[in-house]
């Protein structure tokens, strides 16, 4: 315990953890799950890339809809719902006291999975909205707003009674993503998904918009605002420093959501150029990141081993390689070549199974432990969750970056016939899948371990329950006995 | 929480972590304001804000104005502009509406608006001695035969222009009919007056 | 930071702004789109889609096809050409010579070298492009010096790029191509080629439904998954297969006494990819016709 705390009101870390045991199950559970489903569709949809038969007569296996619900199931079945537990698991502990309304973030996180299960079923039957990282249905969008509001209630009311009143860099991160979720899905589905869908070019301009304040600036902040927490928390050293920190988060909010438009899209040119500038200007943020992070960690005297310091220290490292790699492709010379192609695709992933999902297996492994009091029951599995995850990340988007950028150049290439383009690839393509495989074994790892160990506390609690029914009543005394002995 | 004394603590003590107090540093900030301002040279250079799409390649309304391709009815109407203004306007004015003293308007002229161009057609051509009623007034000035040393093609032109501009809703003359008229007048030199452009054909 | 109002601000403004700039700008700007009209023409574009058009446009949602396919075309840059299009009664040889003599014009200095190297090896067969330059004003100069000694020549306003050199497009893809598609099918992969003017390259509705049956049947090494589940396999009727059967033969052709028919979706789809046109200029978009090549 830190002789620091302000013990009277302060509450222990033990009872911060308690009170999240039940929320952050049901959201690691639900998101463990929705990883290993969004994985295997990646990988039917990375398979149907170089064997174009493999399951085509089955319709709702088609890759136009496989492809998008692999996406969305990593996104809103695994990123956000798991980022969320983090974040409340982060807020708590900062703050000093137990979470707020302990029970809401789990009716929120059933919520979620039913709006996911909806939502993907709804894009395999042909239901989708044709907006790509919105193709949800309405019922499912409006049931993941809901749920997600449900949360931040917990969230927001847990930062605003906290007991240790100072503000830590996390929490600027954090207390942003709270806000900006709401908006920008709002916003989308409000514009996208109704009656009030606007004419033309327009709906794509809304549709890039999203999609990159969700995945780029949304997952950055969850993402950094948690990586530290971590980093410093693991290596004990402190973090470095405050001001940069700050700068970092100001510069990656203001410029950040600027970016998304594609340098060629069909509308006037002010809106690419805005983007490409904002790119430019996003270069800021990245290194300041870059910079925080290695000033902390380095030298730090705690080697990982493969543990949560290992996954979270490569999560931040695939932030910025993914972040340069988008302001790279959005310079008008190199998006001449590699618009349209594999590149794209692969700086997305990065950013969502290389940043994303490494900070939060990093955070889960962290947290798990703690809120169940018991240790990991697969602590090797974790293990080989790190360097699966590890070695999938390199195979999967190194060779899919190198095939756009193969692609990319033959299409450049007039002379070229589009075929032969597209064939330029596919050696590429065959190794990127197996980097698919490698990282849904890891993710299997991981689910095997929160199941297991929901499964344990599961019994446990029964065992508690069963025993405390049929132990035996204390005796009482008797009403008249006393008075006869006197 | 803040605090600056913990440093290399107890790793795996399970402590919130902590944050040192100082400021970014300044080349960070100078690079982010290098960068904002060629960022924004560069987007004053290629983004438009105007009220016109303009797109990629194009970089200015004026740019893309410049590469409209004319159709063969507005490449006439450029031409006969810029002859109109150069030889016709000193005297006539550049917006058709004459001068005093000078020459008798265009605009809605009784003698340009007219079904049939062949009657206008002679008059520069050959050129005009007055007294000539010009939309109620009197002109009795002369006319030099400013058309004489222009082609067919760029005369038809001008006449074109004056038909269709400033209001004027008139049909177009096209070279052969110029050629076609020169070849009927032959050889005459002497202006026409006032009286003999009345009784012709219009 | 102090507190949490000051994060909730700094949020609030930056994504404000960006939202402003990013959502409601364009909105102001494009979303009270119209219709506008085909450059040098009183046609208005684009064309309302036809009843099955429109229904095709949700069975290429439905399926994900902008998963592999985009509907835009790029433009790198725009050039003017000069095209010689008659010598009326001059000669080739006379013709290069009277260009040489306007070499020395200083305006006309930085394409005399252009000019001489696409003149050089020329035979005389017309119509020839002579200059191909950025400068607009050069190349109606140019057109005026040339046209007045007697020959016939064209100012034309040439769209560049990889993609429209593939043969994908006329011009650049703009807001006015999208203004009826609900909703809009960009796509961001090229897995498949773009689609914006397909109605234009493959204009034939059998071919169409050929290659989302057995995509390998017309296009041999394809990498499209075929879509055989928008077809039916049904017993022939009688000797001779019905008229909207399709033409398959070899591996790809169904067991005989079969044919396979499409289902309305599949004759749907096919509706909406020959509908996709764009090859019309526009204000925005300019670029000159290719016109028959007769003088």
């Amino acid at each position: 315990m830190n002789p620091n705390e302000n013990k009277s009101s302060a509450s222990g870390s033990s009872e911060v953890d308690a009170s999240l045991r039940v929320p952050l199950l049901a959201l690691f559970g639900g998101a463990a799950v929705w990883l290993v489903v969004g994985l295997v569709l990646g990988l039917i949809a990375g398979i149907k890339f170089h064997a174009p038969e493999f399951l085509s007569a089955c319709p709702l296996l088609t890759y136009g809809r496989v492809a998008p619900a692999a996406n969305d199931a990593v996104l809103y079945g695994f990123c956000i719902p798991a980022g969320l537990g983090v974040m409340l698991w982060v807020l708590a502990r900062l703050s000093r006291m137990p979470l707020v309304l302990p029970m809401v973030p789990v009716v929120a996180a059933n919520l979620w999975n039913l709006g996911v299960l909806i939502g993907t079923g709804g894009i395999l039957i042909g239901e989708s909205t044709g907006q790509p990282w919105l193709e949800y249905p309405r019922a499912a969008a409006v049931i993941l707003f809901a749920a997600f509001l449900l949360i931040a209630v917990s969230a927001a009311g847990t930062f605003g009674w906290r007991r240790e009143r100072s503000l830590y860099p996390s929490h600027w991160f954090l207390f942003a993503a709270l806000l900006w979720f709401p908006w920008i899905y709002a916003t989308a589905n409000l514009l996208l998904n109704t009656v009030w869908l606007p004419r033309g070019v327009v709906q794509p301009v809304i549709g890039w918009w999203f999609a990159n304040n969700l995945i780029f600036v949304w997952l950055a902040l969850v993402g950094i605002g948690s990586a530290f927490y971590f980093l410093p928390k693991i290596s004990g050293r402190p973090l470095v420093s405050s001001g940069y920190a700050l700068f970092a988060f100001l510069s990656l909010v203001f410029f950040g959501a600027w970016c998304g438009i594609p340098a060629s899209a069909p509308v006037p040119a002010w809106l690419p150029t805005a983007s490409v500038f904002a790119a430019l200007l996003t270069i800021v943020p990245i290194v300041a990141i870059a910079i925080i992070t290695v000033k902390t960690v380095w030298g730090a005297r705690v080697s990982c081993q493969g543990g949560p310091f290992c996954f979270i220290k490569l999560g931040v490292l695939c932030f910025v390689v993914s972040g340069l790699m988008y302001v790279a492709a959005a310079c008008p010379q190199a998006s001449r070549v590699l618009e349209f192609t594999w590149f794209g695709v692969a700086q997305t992933q990065l950013q969502l199974l290389g940043f994303f999902a490494m900070i939060v297996f990093g955070a889960a492994y962290e947290i798990l432990p703690k809120i169940m009091g018991a240790q990991l029951p697969f602590p090797k599995l974790a293990k080989l969750h790190f360097f699966a995850t590890l070695l999938g990340v390199l195979l999967f988007i190194i060779p899919l970056a190198l095939a756009g950028v193969a692609q990319g150049r033959a299409l450049a290439n007039p002379a070229i016939a589009f075929a032969d383009a597209s064939h330029a690839g596919l050696m590429f393509l065959r190794v990127s899948t197996t980097g698919q495989l490698l990282i849904l074994v890891g993710a299997l790892c991981f689910a095997l371990n929160i199941f297991v160990m929901t499964m344990k506390w599961k019994l446990a609690l029964l065992k508690s329950l069963v025993a405390a029914v049929k132990a035996p009543l204390p005796e009482a005394p008797a009403p008249g006995d006393s008075e006869v002995k006197a | 929480m803040i605090d600056d004394s913990k440093k290399d603590c107890c790793p795996g003590s399970d402590t919130e972590p902590t944050v040192t107090r100082s400021a970014a540093p300044m080349w960070i900030i100078v690079v982010t304001l290098v960068l904002l301002f060629f960022g924004a040279l560069f987007f004053d250079s290629h983004g438009d804000l105007g009220g016109k799409q303009i797109y990629t390649p194009f970089t200015s309304a004026e740019q893309l104005d410049s590469f409209q391709p004319k159709s063969g009815a507005d490449a006439a109407l450029a031409r006969g502009k810029t002859v109109y203004d150069s030889v016709c306007g000193i005297c006539h004015g550049v917006d058709g509406a004459g001068k005093p003293g000078q020459a008798p308007t265009l605009v809605d002229s009784e003698w340009v608006v007219t079904k049939n161009f062949n009657r206008l057609a002679h008059i520069p051509l050959v050129g005009v001695n007055g007294p000539i009623q010009v939309k109620g007034k009197d002109w009795s000035m002369s006319m030099a035969a400013m058309g004489a040393s222009l082609s067919d093609d760029d005369l038809a032109a001008v006449l074109t222009y004056i038909r269709g501009s400033w209001g004027n809703k008139a049909g177009a003359v096209t070279g052969d009919d110029i050629k076609k008229i020169r070849a009927e007048m032959g050889k005459t030199s002497q202006p026409y007056t006032g009286e003999q452009l009345k009784a012709m054909a219009e | 930071m102090k507190n949490g109002i000051a994060i909730f601000i700094a949020a609030i403004v930056a994504l404000g702004a960006s939202w402003c700039g990013l959502v409601l700008a364009p909105s102001l700007q494009l979303g009270p789109a119209r219709l506008t009209t085909v450059l040098n023409s009183t046609d208005t574009y684009p064309l309302q889609r036809t009843g099955e058009a429109s229904l095709g446009l949700q069975v290429y949602r439905a399926n994900g096809c902008a998963a592999c396919h985009t509907e835009q075309v790029r433009q790198d840059g725009i050039a003017v050409e000069v095209m010689l299009t008659s010598l009326g009664t001059s000669k080739a040889e006379d013709f290069k010579a009277f260009v040489q003599s306007l070499f020395i014009l200083p305006e006309l200095a930085p394409v005399t070298n252009t000019i001489a190297d696409s003149l050089q090896a020329w035979n005389g067969d017309l119509p020839k492009i002579f200059l191909v330059t950025g400068d607009k004003a050069i190349a109606d100069e140019m057109v005026q010096r040339v046209n007045a000694a007697g020959v016939k020549s064209q100012l034309r306003i040439a769209p560049s790029g990889p993609d429209l050199a593939r043969g994908w497009g006329t011009r650049r893809s703009v807001a006015a191509d999208f203004l009826y598609d609900q909703p809009v099918q960009l796509g961001s992969l090229r897995a498949g080629p773009d689609l914006a003017n397909i109605g234009i390259r493959q204009p034939d509705a059998n071919w169409q439904m050929l290659h989302l049956y057995a995509p390998k049947s017309v296009v041999p090494n394809s990498t499209m998954p075929s879509f055989k589940y928008l077809f039916a396999v049904r017993k022939m009727a009688g000797a001779a297969p019905s008229p909207d059967a399709l033409a398959l033969s070899g591996e790809f052709a169904p067991p005989a006494g079969f044919e396979v028919v499409p289902t309305a979706a599949a004759r749907e789809l096919a509706a909406y990819l020959l509908s996709l046109n764009a090859n019309v200029p526009l204000y925005e978009a300019p670029f000159t016709p290719v016109t028959s090549a007769k003088p």
